[in-house]
C-alpha cells in the first residue's frame, strides 16, 4: 500500500452512529447502520463495497447533499443536521469538490466555463485570476487544448478530467469522488490518481467510493462497507480484492 | 454573465420551443406596439376630431341633469341636460380660471325643414306671377304646374293600382280625386277665372302630396358664432359668408348641405364620381351599380323640374350629346343615365354643363329664409324662420356625419327654437298684447298654456312669435318676408288674434330680426344649455377639469364639468372598446403563451434535474437556480420581444406611409380625416417589451420554483 497523505490526527469528518433510512412507499430500507467514523484532514481514503452497502450513501451524507435520519455528521467542524439549506449549500461552496460518478457536467457550458462555474458561485477571484487557475488546472489534467469543447465533444475520460478539474479549482477541503475512475482507461485512471494524489500531498482530503483496486491501492486507508454497516475500519487492499472477485462469481 | 451564456445556450438547445414561445411573445411585443401606435394616434386624431370642432377640451351643463350630456348622440335628443341659466356670469367666472382660453355657448337640438317640393315653389312663383300680372311667367309657370300636377296624378294613379282599392282610405281615395282635378282640362281652363283660390286649392289640396316634398331632420347646435368660428380650430366657412356678427343666421354643414338639400340625383353624380376616384369600378362595385340604377329610374327628379322652356334645351343638349335624335326626354335621359366607368367622366361634366343649370339644385339656397320646425323643452312644436348664410366644414372632417351632421344657428334663434323667451319675443309678445288687448300670462305655465287642449281652461295665448312662425312651415325659398306676407291665416283655434294684422306683423318682425344685430351682454345675457370650454396650448385637462369645477362650486354656478371624451357620448368611448378589443387579443395571445412557456419549462426543468441537483451539489444557492431560470425567461423576452417590436414598428411604418383608410363615416370622424398615419412612440416599445417580459417572467415562476425545489442529491441518485 503506497500511502501519499500526511494526513493530521484533527477530524475534518466525523459520523457518530448515524442511520440512514429511506422510505419506499410504506417499507423503511435502512440504508447505513451505526455508521461511525472519523477521517482526518489530508487522508487519503477509499469507502468500498459492493453495490448497494451504501457507499453513495455515505459520500451524500459527508457531501451534505443528504441529512442523516439519526447520528451526528460534523463536516469542517459543522454538524449537518442543525445546518439549513443555504448553509449547507455554503459549506459545500467553500469546503467541499464533488466529483460524480456520471460527472453532471452543464451541457450547454464548454469545459473552461463548466470548471469556472464554482469559481463565479464563490465571487472571490477577479475574472484575470479566474482564469489563469481553470487553465492551471485543465493543463495539469492534460485536457487544456479542450478548455472550449462542450461535454458533448469529449470523450469520457477528458469529461471526468473536467468534472474533477471542477471538484478541485475553488481548492476545497475534501473532495469526495464516486467512482472516479468507472469510465476511465487504466493510462487515464492512473494519470488522475496522480493528479489527485498529488493534490492529497498538498493537503487536501481526498474520500472515494469505489471497488476499483488501482483507486483502492493507492488508499492511505479502506472504508469496508457491509449491508450499510462498517465491517472494516482499515481494511487491506486483499480484502477489497476478495469481496470484489466474491461479488463478481456471485 | 454565465447566466446569460446559459440561458442563450439553453434557448439553443432547445431551439422548437424557444422558437414557438419566442413566436408568441414576437406576436404579442408587435401588437402591443401597433395596437398602442393606432390608438395613441386614434386618441389623438379623435381629441382634434371632437375637441377642435364642437365639445372644446371640456363641458359644462347643469348639475341637476336628469341626463348625462352627450353631444354626438345622434338625431334623436332626449337628452334632459337642464339649462345653464345665466351664461354670462358662467362665462365670466370661468375664463378667469387659468388656462381657460374661451368659453362658448351651446345648446344642441335636432330641427326640420320641408324641403325640396318643387310644385311649392312653382305655385310660389305662379302667385306672384299672376300678383304682377306678369302674363308670359304666368303661361310658363302654369305649363310647369300642370305638368307636375298631371305626372303627380299619374303617380297616384299607378300607386292606386298596385293596392286594393278596398284597402284604400278614404283620405287617400280624396286627395288622389284632388291631383285629379287638379290636373283636369276643366281646372285649368276655369283657372283665369279665379286664379287664387285655384292657387289655394293646389297648395293645400295638390302640393302637400308633391313627389319630393321632404321633410329634412338635421341636427343643429345654437351657439354665439362668432365666438365659435375664431375659437373651433376645424371651423371653416366653405359657402357663403359667416352670419354677421351678432346677427341672426345659420350655417349648413355643408356635408348635410350635399347630401340632404342637394339635389338627388346631382348628389349621386357626385358620391359616384368621388367613389370613382377611390378606386372602385361600376363593373364590379354594388354601391356604384345602386346609385346609376336610382339615377336611371328616377329620372322624374330632373323631368318634373323642367318647364317649357327649359325642357328643349335639356333635349338639345342631350341630343347633342348623345348624338340620338330621339324626341322624347325620357328616353334621352335614359340613355344619358346609362352611365359606366369609361363614359362617366363625360357624363359628369356634360351633366354639370347642360342639365344642372335647368334644375334646383339646392332645395335651400344660399341667402334663402328657412323655416325650422322643432319641439321646445316642453314638448310642443315651434318654428323659427332663420336666413341661411353659407356652409361650413370642420376641416378634415368633410366625409363623417358625426361632425357633417352638426349644423350651426345663432343663439337668439336657437333661444326661439328651444322655448326660451328672447327679448325679442317679449318685446314682439308685448306689442301683440297692446293690440289685442290680451292680458300676459303666468310665466311658468306660459308654453304649457298655449298649447293645451281646446277643451282645458286656458288662460292666454301669449306665443304670438311661434305663431307667426308656424304659418310658414315648410316655405323655404329666398322671397320669405313676401311669402309671409301671403300666407294662409292662423291656425285655428287662435281666434283672440282674430283682429291682429298677423301677416303685417310677421313681415316686420322677420325683417326687423333678421338686421338687428346683438351686442355681447344680450348674447351672453341669457339661457344655454352647455357650455364649451377651451383651453390654452399645453394646459392638462385633468388640472383644468378640477380647476373648473372648483369655481363652479365656488361660484354656485351649479354647473358640472366633463372631459371632451364623456361629452362626445358613445365616439369618446370608442376609444375603451378599441382598447377592450386589443387587450382581450393580448390576453388571448399572452395567455397561450403564459400556458405555453411554464408546461415547456417545466418540462425542461424535469430534463435538466440532474444538471440542476449537480449545480446545487457544487454550491449553487436555490436563489441562483431561480435567477437562472429567470434570466433564461428575461433572455427570451427580450429578444423576441424586441425583434416583435421592431416588425411592430415596420408595420406601423408602413401604415404611416400608407395610410389606414377609414372605411365609414365614423372612422373619418375617428381618424380627424379620410385617412389615418399611425405614428409610434419610445413608450409603445418599452410597454410591449415590459409586458412581454412581465407574462414570460410570470409564467416562469412555477417552473423556477419547481427547480428550486430539486434537490443535490437528486444529482447523485443514478450513480447508486
Amino acid at each position: 500500500m503506497t500511502t501519499a497523505y500526511a494526513a493530521t490526527e484533527t477530524p475534518i469528518v466525523k459520523l457518530v452512529n448515524v442511520d440512514k433510512d429511506y422510505e419506499l412507499g410504506t417499507v423503511i430500507v435502512p440504508a447505513l447502520r451505526d455508521v461511525s467514523l472519523s477521517i482526518a484532514a489530508g487522508e487519503f481514503t477509499v469507502i468500498a463495497g459492493p453495490s448497494g452497502s451504501g457507499k453513495t450513501t455515505l459520500l451524500n451524507l459527508i457531501g451534505c447533499v443528504d441529512i442523516a435520519t439519526r447520528g451526528s455528521v460534523i463536516i469542517d467542524g459543522s454538524d449537518t443536521k442543525v445546518l439549513k439549506d443555504k448553509q449547507l449549500t455554503e459549506l459545500r461552496l467553500r469546503s467541499l469538490g464533488f466529483i460524480f460518478q456520471s460527472f453532471n457536467l452543464v451541457g450547454v457550458l464548454d469545459a473552461f466555463d463548466n470548471v469556472e462555474f464554482p469559481l463565479l458561485l464563490q465571487g472571490k477571484l477577479s475574472k484575470a485570476d479566474r482564469r489563469e487557475r481553470v487553465m492551471v488546472l485543465l493543463r495539469q489534467l492534460g485536457i487544456e487544448q479542450y478548455s472550449h469543447h462542450r461535454p458533448g465533444e469529449l470523450s469520457g475520460g477528458q469529461r471526468q478530467r473536467v468534472a474533477i478539474a471542477r471538484a478541485l479549482v475553488t481548492e476545497p477541503r475534501i473532495v469526495l469522488a464516486d467512482e472516479p475512475t468507472a469510465n476511465l482507461d487504466s493510462k487515464t485512471g492512473n494519470s488522475i490518481l496522480d493528479s489527485m494524489q498529488e493534490l492529497n500531498a498538498r493537503g487536501t482530503t481526498f474520500l472515494f467510493s469505489t471497488h476499483d483496486p488501482r483507486v483502492v491501492s493507492r488508499a492511505g486507508r479502506v472504508i469496508r462497507l457491509v449491508d450499510g454497516e462498517i465491517a472494516d475500519h482499515n481494511a487491506t487492499a486483499e480484502d477489497v480484492a476478495q469481496l470484489a472477485a466474491a461479488a463478481h462469481a456471485a | 454573465m454565465i447566466l446569460i451564456r446559459i440561458a442563450l445556450r439553453n434557448l439553443r438547445g432547445h431551439w422548437v420551443k424557444g422558437l414557438i414561445v419566442g413566436g408568441l411573445l414576437f406576436l404579442g411585443a408587435a401588437l402591443v406596439v401597433v395596437g398602442l401606435s393606432l390608438l395613441s394616434t386614434i386618441d389623438r386624431s379623435m381629441a382634434k376630431s371632437i375637441v377642435g370642432s364642437v365639445s372644446g377640451n371640456l363641458q359644462v351643463y347643469a348639475k341637476d341633469a336628469k341626463d348625462k350630456l352627450t353631444l354626438f348622440a345622434g338625431m334623436t335628443d332626449g337628452t334632459e341636460i337642464g339649462h345653464v341659466e345665466d351664461f354670462a356670469k358662467v362665462r365670466q367666472t370661468l375664463e378667469a380660471v387659468p388656462g381657460v382660453k374661451a368659453v362658448i355657448p351651446m345648446g344642441t337640438d335636432v330641427a326640420m325643414v320641408y324641403g325640396g317640393n318643387v310644385l311649392d315653389v312653382k305655385l310660389d312663383q305662379l302667385r306672384a306671377a299672376e300678383k304682377g300680372k306678369d302674363k308670359d311667367k304666368s303661361k310658363v309657370v302654369r305649363a310647369h304646374v300642370r305638368k307636375m300636377v298631371g305626372l303627380l296624378a299619374k303617380d297616384l294613379d299607378r300607386m292606386s293600382d298596385l293596392r286594393a282599392v278596398k284597402n284604400m282610405s278614404d283620405e287617400t281615395k280624396q286627395a288622389i280625386a284632388d291631383v285629379k282635378q287638379g290636373g283636369s282640362d276643366a281646372f285649368w281652363a276655369s283657372f283665369d277665372k279665379d286664379p287664387f283660390t285655384a292657387l289655394e286649392f293646389l297648395e293645400n289640396k295638390v302640393a302637400p302630396l308633391g313627389l319630393n316634398a321632404d321633410m329634412i331632420w338635421f341636427r343643429y347646435i345654437g351657439t354665439d358664432l362668432d365666438r365659435f368660428a375664431s375659437n373651433f380650430e376645424l371651423f371653416e366657412v366653405v359657402d357663403g359668408t359667416q352670419v354677421p356678427k351678432g346677427q341672426r343666421g345659420f350655417l349648413f354643414n355643408k356635408l348635410t348641405y350635399e347630401e340632404t338639400i342637394k339635389h338627388r340625383t346631382a348628389r349621386r353624380f357626385d358620391k359616384i364620381r368621388d367613389r370613382l376616384a377611390e378606386g372602385f369600378t361600376l363593373k364590379r362595385d354594388e354601391d356604384l351599380q345602386q346609385w346609376r340604377k336610382l339615377n336611371k329610374d328616377q329620372m322624374r327628379e330632373i323631368t318634373y323640374q323642367l318647364d317649357d322652356r327649359t325642357e328643349p334645351m335639356v333635349r338639345q343638349f342631350l341630343q347633342k350629346h348623345l348624338d340620338n335624335s330621339a324626341s322624347a326626354i325620357e328616353v334621352l335621359l335614359a340613355q344619358f343615365m346609362d352611365i359606366n366607368d369609361d363614359n362617366f367622366g363625360a357624363r359628369y361634366t356634360a351633366f354639370y354643363a347642360g342639365i344642372a343649370p335647368h334644375l334646383m339644385l339646392y332645395s335651400v339656397k344660399i341667402g334663402d329664409v328657412m323655416t325650422m320646425k322643432g319641439f321646445t323643452s316642453a314638448g310642443y312644436p315651434t318654428t323659427v324662420n332663420v336666413k341661411v348664410y353659407g356652409t361650413f366644414r370642420f376641416k378634415s372632417l368633410d366625409k363623417s356625419m358625426m361632425a357633417g351632421g352638426m349644423n350651426l344657428i345663432d343663439l337668439m334663434s336657437y333661444r326661439d327654437l328651444y322655448g326660451f323667451l328672447t327679448a325679442d319675443r317679449k318685446e314682439e309678445l308685448a306689442k301683440l298684447q297692446a293690440q289685442s288687448g290680451v292680458k300676459p300670462p303666468s310665466h311658468d305655465r306660459a308654453e304649457a298654456d298655449l298649447f293645451a287642449d281646446a277643451d282645458d281652461e286656458v288662460e292666454e295665448l301669449p306665443r304670438a312669435a311661434t305663431v307667426v312662425a308656424a304659418n310658414e312651415v315648410g316655405k323655404t325659398n329666398s322671397e320669405w318676408p313676401a311669402a309671409v306676407a301671403a300666407a294662409p291665416a292662423v291656425e285655428s283655434g287662435f281666434d283672440e288674434f282674430a283682429k291682429v294684422d298677423m301677416k303685417a306683423s310677421a313681415k316686420k318682425y322677420g325683417e326687423d330680426l333678421f338686421g338687428r344685430v346683438y351686442a355681447q351682454p344680450d348674447i351672453d345675457g341669457g339661457v344655454v344649455r352647455n357650455a364649451a370650454i377651451l383651453l390654452h396650448n399645453g394646459i392638462d385637462e385633468r388640472q383644468a377639469k378640477l380647476a373648473v369645477q372648483k369655481a363652479c362650486n365656488d361660484h354656485k354656478l351649479g354647473l358640472q364639468v366633463m372631459d371632451w371624451r364623456e361629452a362626445s357620448g358613445m365616439i369618446g368611448q370608442f376609444l375603451f372598446v378599441i382598447y377592450a378589443v386589443l387587450a382581450g387579443s393580448l390576453f388571448i395571445i399572452f395567455f397561450t403563451a403564459m400556458v405555453i412557456i411554464n408546461n415547456s419549462t417545466v418540462l425542461a426543468t424535469m430534463e435538466r434535474t440532474r444538471e440542476i441537483g449537480a449545480l446545487r451539489a457544487i454550491g449553487a444557492q436555490r436563489s441562483y437556480i431561480r435567477k437562472m431560470f429567470f434570466v433564461e425567461g428575461l433572455v427570451l423576452a427580450l429578444l423576441f420581444g424586441s425583434l416583435g417590436s421592431a416588425f411592430g414598428g415596420l408595420v406601423v411604418a408602413f401604415f404611416n406611409a400608407k395610410g389606414i383608410a377609414a372605411f365609414n363615416d365614423v372612422f373619418v370622424f375617428l381618424f380627424a380625416g379620410p385617412r389615418l398615419y399611425p405614428t409610434m412612440s419610445f413608450t409603445h416599445v418599452v410597454v410591449a417589451l415590459v409586458v412581454v417580459t412581465v407574462v414570460t417572467l410570470f409564467s416562469t415562476l412555477y417552473p423556477a420554483w419547481l427547480a428550486t425545489r430539486v434537490t443535490p442529491l437528486q444529482a447523485m441518485q443514478d450513480a447508486e
